[in-house]
């Protein structure tokens, strides 16, 4: 009787455990490597999306550049480089970009691109409108191949930095991807899901790594794609992986375990020093795009007045931010980041003087009022705690009040909708879309971007708007970065932002058998400017066995 | 008894139906925009205004909720905005995994913690009852996470005997056929004793870290009970027969005493999954867990509700399971169910 009921209650486990178990009698990829294989493994925050129509986060932009290719590449002193491209030229009323491509470029198909390929990326991309589409999406009208080698996009309006732009627009193979499209879902019509479903695990590119296996939540590994057109240095890393691991305990077991090669650039400032203990391993420690913004939104009581946001400019502690909170971080000059093509570098930097705060108080409308402003911090990023109590105390001693409070990003966005529920002063981190001036001028301060996170200032300045606009609209780079320059006086007059740092990106790396160009250049002090995901372009490093 | 059954299951899926109503107005209500966090901030308005038709975003609560329920029915839970892909499919691929270290943890749960509380019963007043009960109170007030942080630094990092991350090594292949979704157990399915070596010692030290609050606990369950049922009379009139201590304590005494500890444990077995958000995302392991923490911080809504309703369905299964035991073990519940037929 007992071993009845004992049978029954294994059988009921046993049920469970089959229902659950779904993917019965689906078979496993063999995705083992061999132990003797080189390879890159680096973690990164998840989830990660490598459709270059979908993923735009820094995992998908890592993996993007590691399994596709853009038609320009960034180079590690900020300027850009032909790569699928072999040149361009340009209308004469600058409308019209004429890429050549390069013949001996092979899709991991085995298939060759042509410029009809390079047309249906773009062309995805825009009508997907997800990842980098909002780069191009208000400035490109039509794409298209007139032949197999030569590929047009006509813009809607001269768009001087679009060649920069283009670093993030990477190429899928046509065929591959129609081939998969999954017509039982209509959001696209005729195309169905435009490919997406497929491309989430697989990949269409010509990149150096080509999809051994990705699993979603998990990691995607590659492995090392022959017929990459740029050929291989022998000691390359075979197998390229990046995985969901940032736990700082699990990274730096890790590392320590020579289980990971380069961890993510989030780490707390305590583990990055651990690993630099280590044996074998070195941080590295380059500059990036992403700049630490106090936005003041202009509209706001109190925050509505030049002389008060002076004041607040003037009386925050620069020095212990870059210190003791983010020590190494760069000073911030102004509204655009100073490593960024276009950067004025005449701008002079905000630096703690209480005598001008007090100055410029006395000169705001709101002078010997009780003065409360209201500042909203980023959850995900807890430093800013430190940086909004950093600020709360300097605040004081200027008789200005100031109540903190957290809120997810999610929510900071929805109260960025509207002047009237946007804080007087939000913390915001902020990189170039891409990798010079204009990106983040237009983004940061044109009318155009209010009622995003992305400029709570409210600005709405129709002066300013013009100003960017004709710049933008100037193909010349050296005629640009002169009203570039321009542009960044005018805004910094404004005081709109108290520009905190610009960041610099830190990873720890397994030096003693990975050479990677990014410590290299930080042990010589050299200029390592990597737009989002490209410093982790594997195919640069190599490894001795 | 099964009528009695039968009628916990209504009562059950009542609970099911309420406990799905209210995470799914939860996970709706909670600050942040599911389909902008999604699509990243800097997607057109048109595109997200989309993707929120798509996901019935734009109806009222109500018809949002009756969507969702009609599809769970058939076991659509709608599509992870996460993972792209349907929250069904998610949830078959992470939670036998997660099934694979709870399973491990609660039977090192159940043979430590009545060993620890036999001992202690045995040894009851003597030193090795004050060592055990420390070490009891030390489980039960130390979380799991806890515990995975130091077995990580313990055994990764000072002492590397055992793997610290993922469910398998980096050099061994899945199991070439899918049949359980647990690594070990499809693996020993193949024959492939490499591999389930490598599998087992890849959740040994997350099932451990699980378990030890809830061993703790049943040790002193165990032997509170035990200690208590030690003075009954029917246990006096077996020692006065002459029967060994070993046979009493095994025969006479255990079964009764595990009566409590078996109703606690179920509720512990449970605890295990919600203890895992945590200790799975400690150990980077690919489970449930780990899969729900990461929809919860991403606003994933359909994967919540996935999630939960998981749990919930676990909790479910388990209470059923311990009552059953609990019936098999205690003639008393066994007899009135029976005459309530």
């Amino acid at each position: 009787m007992k071993s009845k009921k004992a049978i029954v209650i294994f059988a009921a486990l046993f049920m469970l455990f089959s229902a659950v178990s779904t993917q019965a009698g689906a078979a496993a990829v063999d995705t083992s490597i061999p132990e003797d294989a080189t390879i890159v493994r680096t973690g990164e925050d998840w989830p990660t999306y490598y459709d270059p129509a979908v993923g735009s986060d820094y995992s998908d932009s890592t993996t993007q550049c590691n399994v596709y290719d853009p038609l320009v590449f960034p180079q590690q002193d900020g300027s850009i480089k032909p790569h699928l491209a072999t040149g361009w030229t340009v209308s004469d009323n600058n409308l019209v970009y004429t890429f050549t491509l390069r013949d001996d470029v092979k899709f991991h198909s085995g298939n060759l691109m042509k410029a009809s390929d390079v047309a249906y990326s773009m062309n995805r991309l825009l009508e997907i409108g997800e990842g980098y589409a909002y780069l191009y999406k208000d400035v490109i009208g039509k794409c298209y191949a007139p032949d197999d080698t030569h590929v047009v996009f006509e813009l809607k309006t001269p768009f001087g930095p679009f060649v920069y732009a283009l670093i993030r627009f990477m190429v899928v193979e046509e065929a591959l991807v129609t081939a998969n499209y999954d017509k039982s879902a209509a959001t696209y019509g005729e195309k169905g899901d435009y490919g997406k479903t497929w491309l989430l695990t697989h990949d269409a590119g010509s990149g150096p790594y080509k999809t051994r296996e990705f699993k979603l939540d998990e990691y995607f590994l590659g492995e090392r794609f022959d017929d990459y057109f740029l050929g291989w240095n022998a000691d390359a890393p075979q197998y390229f992986k990046i995985s969901n691991m940032t736990d700082p305990v699990a990274v730096r077991t890790a590392m320590a375990n020579k289980e990971l090669e380069i961890t993510d650039e989030l780490q707390p400032l305590e583990n990055y020093n651990t690993m630099d203990a280590m044996d074998g391993v070195d941080l590295a420690a380059f500059s990036n795009s992403n700049t630490f913004n106090m936005m003041f939104n202009t509209k706001a009581e109190f925050s509505d007045d030049v002389h008060l946001r002076k004041a607040v400019a003037y009386a925050f502690d620069y020095d212990t931010l870059r210190e003791s909170i983010y020590p190494g971080a760069l000073e911030s000059r102004g509204p655009v980041a100073v490593v960024l093509p276009g950067f004025d570098k005449t701008i002079p930097a905000f630096k703690q003087d209480m005598e001008k705060a007090k100055a410029e108080l006395a000169q705001s409308k709101y002078a010997g009022q009780n003065i409360t402003l209201n500042l909203t911090w980023c959850a995900e990023v807890p430093e800013q705690e430190k940086i909004a109590l950093l600020l709360q105390s300097n605040l004081s001693e200027l008789g200005i009040n100031l109540a903190v409070t957290k809120k997810p990003f999610g929510s900071m966005i929805t109260d960025a909708q509207s002047p009237d529920t946007t804080p007087q002063i939000s913390f915001v981190n902020f990189a170039s879309p891409y990798f010079e001036a204009g990106g983040m001028l237009r983004t940061r301060y044109h009318s155009s971007s209010c009622g995003s996170w992305e400029q709570m200032e409210w600005l709405q300045d129709s002066k300013l708007d013009k100003m960017i606009d004709d710049a933008l609209a100037t193909v010349d780079d050296a005629e640009r970065f002169k009203k570039y320059a321009e542009i960044q006086r005018y805004i910094f007059d404004l005081c709109p932002t108290v520009w905190g740092f610009n960041w610099l990106e830190k990873r720890a790396a397994q030096t003693s058998y990975l050479t990677w160009n990014a410590v290299t250049a930080t042990e010589k002090g050299e200029n390592y400017f990597m737009p989002m995901g490209f410093a982790i372009y594997a195919h640069d490093m190599t490894i001795k066995k | 008894m099964l009528k009695k059954i039968l009628t916990k299951i209504g009562v059950y899926l009542l609970v099911l139906l309420g406990l799905s109503i209210l995470v799914f107005i939860i996970a709706r209500v909670i600050p942040g925009d599911p389909a902008r966090q999604a699509l990243g901030p800097r997607v057109s308005e048109e595109t997200v205004q989309n993707l929120r038709r798509e996901m019935n975003l734009d109806k009222p609560l109500v018809t949002q909720y009756l969507y969702w329920l009609k599809g769970a029915v058939y076991l659509d839970l709608g599509n992870s905005l996460q993972t792209r892909r349907p929250v069904i499919t998610d949830i078959r691929q992470y939670l036998p995994a997660t099934l694979e270290i709870v399973l491990l943890s609660a039977l090192f749960m159940i043979i430590g913690g009545i060993l620890l509380g036999i001992v202690s019963t045995k040894y009851t007043g003597k030193w090795l009852d004050g060592v055990i009960r420390v070490l009891s109170y030390l489980g039960i007030v130390s979380p799991s996470f806890l515990w995975a942080v130091l077995f990580m630094l313990l055994f990764g990092y000072l002492f590397p005997v055992l793997p610290t991350t993922g469910r398998i090594s980096q050099s061994m292949a899945a199991p070439s056929r899918i049949i359980t979704g647990m690594y070990t157990i499809d693996y020993l399915l193949q024959g492939n004793i490499a591999g389930y070596l490598d599998a087992i010692r890849h959740i040994i030290l997350p099932a451990v870290a699980l378990m030890l609050g809830g061993m703790a606990q049943a040790a002193r369950l165990t032997r509170g009970n035990m200690v208590e049922n030690y003075l009954k009379d029917y246990i006096q009139a077996e020692q006065a027969y002459g029967v060994t201590e070993n046979r009493l304590l095994f025969k006479y005494l255990l079964k009764p005493s595990l009566i409590p500890t078996i109703t606690v444990m179920a509720m512990d077995i449970a605890a295990i999954f919600g203890n895992a958000f945590l200790v799975e995302n400690i150990f980077n392991y690919p489970g449930l867990s780990r899969y729900g923490l990461s929809a919860m911080l991403n606003k994933d809504i359909n994967a919540i509700s996935g999630v939960v309703m998981i749990l919930g369905l676990v909790f479910i299964v388990l209470n059923i399971l311990s009552d059953l035991i609990v019936a098999w073990l205690d003639p008393r519940v066994r007899l009135m169910g029976g005459s309530e037929e």
